[in-house]
């Protein structure tokens, strides 16, 4: 396999030339742009056989989308933050219409605040979109996970679009290794596209989301958690699969060090590998710390997480998201649900927002905390983490800040 | 592992600089590297991070560096704009300038205490070989000086990276190697 | 006007589908929906083709020549009287459906 030095979105794109997609409608924004600009690259140069339509917005990006995978080809955007959010009411249509289709998003916060970098808030209001949802934590996983994405999306039993996201920054600007399939051996595991369920054809015409009645639309939200549910299952015999034919292992979730640990950690994209970087430090010293990362959130894998987390005895899961006015942010209270009945501590760490380093020094805190409370101190349930000392303070107006300009 | 800090101003060419050491040992010595930039609101004159991690294993580590083990700076005048390069530095982190002032070395020496010390003049390299003064493939060769990767391997990644200017800029950092002084 | 071949789905007969698809088709012929339809006085008709451009669901064909210069696809025509409106000649009129029985 060839290797590459690739940052994650030139996986991504690498990603998308392998499954052979038939048209490409995306619109730039960063730090997806460059996904947006060597997509165009790829179509005039030959090597991606797709219509590359330009669209005026996101909305209007996945609207396309939506059309040409109705009449039966593999369609792909891809996005960010506030572009997500205008795709919002689109990405309910894919997914209520049933069409697998495999996204990119890259990561970052959503405004206001105004800012390029990268948290989890995007992908976390659509949560509940009717997408399945994977986290990449390095670049390497941005490849996979989009080549395993399509083959669990368009599986018959699941019929549901996926979303790939990647840090901004961390992973779509990060360089790192990245085993590239061969041509063949990719469209070998992904398939030829077969149109499936509905779709648009003038020789056989169908209407496509008229009005539904009542009657009907609680039924259809069922067969999407049927969906749902079964790709839970399918995503085990991919992954499996994919390893088999590449070598490489992908998981729902991936523990580290966790069967002996009486700390943990619970962790999504980019931050993982530095949370097992830490881990080792700890088990270095003596310190029976682990970790756990999810891959995939939608469908959140609690059986799972609740096997590997089950017996230790103190919890702390970071969010990169704020979870304004929840009980805890999104992560947590997955994880909190998945373990319900059970007698961990878990606690709720937040932080990481607008691209905030969440480094190695970051994760030495919150185990530092973890163990703390393991010794029995007593601490709020939701903590934010390299918060500055003076939150409510950062702005405050002297009356002269117009002097540097005028002088 | 090693942890290397690039500093530099918006327009040198410290985020490519970045990249092309991280393909030059991943690829062509067989170790792994990850950039992590640091991206701000880019525009030229800005100071410029650029954070690269090396290991002889995947590199699971994915955050900034905070404790470098190697500094770059592409322009000494980076200190009087209020930035510390000594900062997270340890007592054997080596410092690689890039100055045409042999003088810099001793004062970078007496402010910030790096016991190594590697100098290049990588914007004359650049002006002399390439004809503009962006240092980056300049100081990639200097880097090399210190023995974390070698002029080969950083040549290689420069013509792969570079396409036309691949020639000029493997030719700037070979000349910046050579002529790279050690305090 | 050219027919479809089959009917809609036809290719699809026996199969289950999942999520918002209509399969069901009698709404779909607006026709059935007119309660009066317009009809043209051909003698004072100057064929000048407005029906037709303004016709919302496109069901009306005017032709240049022969008896009978505007041709209506009644299964789609829902009687919304557009045609009668605009008609510059003022040879349309909407005559009601029912009683005519």
């Amino acid at each position: 396999m060839p290797v590459k030095m690739l940052d994650g979105n030139g996986a991504a794109v690498e990603a998308v030339r392998l499954v052979r997609p038939g048209v490409i409608a995306a619109y730039p924004i960063t730090p997806q742009s460059s996904i947006a600009e060597h997509l165009a690259d790829e179509v005039a140069g030959g090597r991606i056989k797709a219509e590359y339509i330009r669209v005026e917005s996101e909305h209007s990006a996945m609207s396309v989308c939506l059309g040409a995978q109705l009449t039966g080809v593999r369609a792909v955007t891809a996005t960010s933050s506030v572009g997500l959010a205008l795709m919002h009411e689109v990405c309910g249509m894919t997914s209520g219409c049933r069409l697998p289709m495999v996204m990119h998003v890259v990561n970052r916060s959503l405004a206001a605040p105004w800012s390029l970098w990268c948290d989890h808030s995007d992908t976390m209001a659509e949560r509940d979109s009717g997408w399945l949802q994977f986290y990449a934590g390095t670049v390497q996983d941005v490849l996979d996970l989009y080549l395993a994405g399509i083959r669990i999306s368009e599986h018959p039993d699941v019929l549901t679009p996926s979303m790939i996201c990647q840090d901004g920054f961390f992973l779509s600007h990060s360089m790192q290794k990245v085993d590239v399939p061969e041509d063949s051996a990719a469209f070998g595991f992904v398939g030829q596209y077969r149109r499936q369920n509905m779709y648009l054809d003038p020789e056989d015409p169908i209407f496509v989301n008229d009005l539904t009645p009542t009657d009907d639309y609680g039924e259809m939200r069922y067969q999407q958690m049927v969906g749902f549910r079964n790709a839970a299952a399918v995503a085990e015999e991919v992954f499996a699969e994919f390893q088999r034919r590449f070598g490489r292992r992908l998981e729902t979730v991936r523990p580290y060090m966790l069967e002996d640990a009486e700390v943990a950690v619970v962790t999504m994209g980019s931050m993982s590998g530095t949370a097992r970087y830490v881990v080792d430090q700890l088990r270095a010293q003596g310190i029976r710390a682990g970790a756990l990362q999810i891959v995939m959130y939608r469908p959140f894998p609690a059986g799972a997480v609740a096997r590997v987390l089950g017996q230790i005895p103190v919890i702390g899961v970071v969010d990169r998201s704020a979870g304004l006015g929840a009980v805890c942010p999104p992560t947590c209270t997955e994880v909190a649900a998945a373990l319900r009945g059970k007698a961990n501590e878990i606690r709720s760490f937040i932080g990481g927002l607008a691209g905030r380093d969440i480094s190695n020094h970051s994760f030495e805190r919150i185990f530092a905390d973890l163990l703390a409370i393991r010794a029995g101190k007593r601490d709020t349930h939701c903590q934010w983490f390299d918060l500055r000392a003076n939150p409510m303070d950062i702005r405050v107006l002297s009356g002269e800040e117009d002097a540097e300009c005028i002088k | 592992m090693l942890r290397i800090k690039f500093y530099g101003i918006g327009g040198q060419g410290a985020v490519t600089a970045a990249k092309i050491l991280s393909q030059a040992v991943s690829i062509y010595q067989d170790e792994y590297a990850i950039t992590v930039p640091a991206y701000g609101h880019e525009r030229r004159g800005a100071p410029v991070y650029a954070h690269i991690i090396i290991d002889n294993k995947p590199v699971a580590l994915n955050c900034y560096v905070y404790e470098p083990d190697v500094v770059v700076v592409f322009d000494e005048t980076i200190i009087s704009k209020g930035i510390c390069v000594g900062e997270g530095c340890h007592e054997d982190t080596v410092l690689v300038l890039n100055t045409a002032d042999a003088g810099a070395a001793a004062r970078y020496r007496a402010e910030f205490n790096f016991k190594s010390i590697y100098w290049s003049d990588g914007t004359g390299v650049a002006m002399k070989n390439i004809g503009i003064a962006v240092p980056n493939s300049a100081m990639l060769g200097a880097l090399a000086k210190t023995g974390i990767v070698s002029i080969e391997a950083v040549e290689k990644a420069i013509f792969n990276s570079f396409g036309k200017a691949g020639e000029q800029n493997a030719r700037a950092a070979r000349e910046a190697y050579g002529q790279t002084g050690r305090a | 006007m050219p027919e479809r071949r089959g009917r809609p789905m036809d290719k699809q007969a026996g199969r289950k589908l999942l999520g918002p698809c209509a399969i069901i088709f009698a709404a779909a012929k607006t026709g059935s929906w007119r309660l009066e339809r317009p009809e043209t006085d051909a003698g004072r008709c100057v064929r000048c083709g407005i029906c037709a451009r303004y016709c919302p669901v496109g069901t009306i064909t005017v032709h240049k020549e022969g008896a009978a210069p505007v041709e209506i696809d009644w299964r789609y025509c829902k009687g919304c009287g557009i045609c009668v409106n605009e008609c510059p000649k003022k040879c349309m009129e909407l005559v009601p459906e029912r009683g005519e029985g």
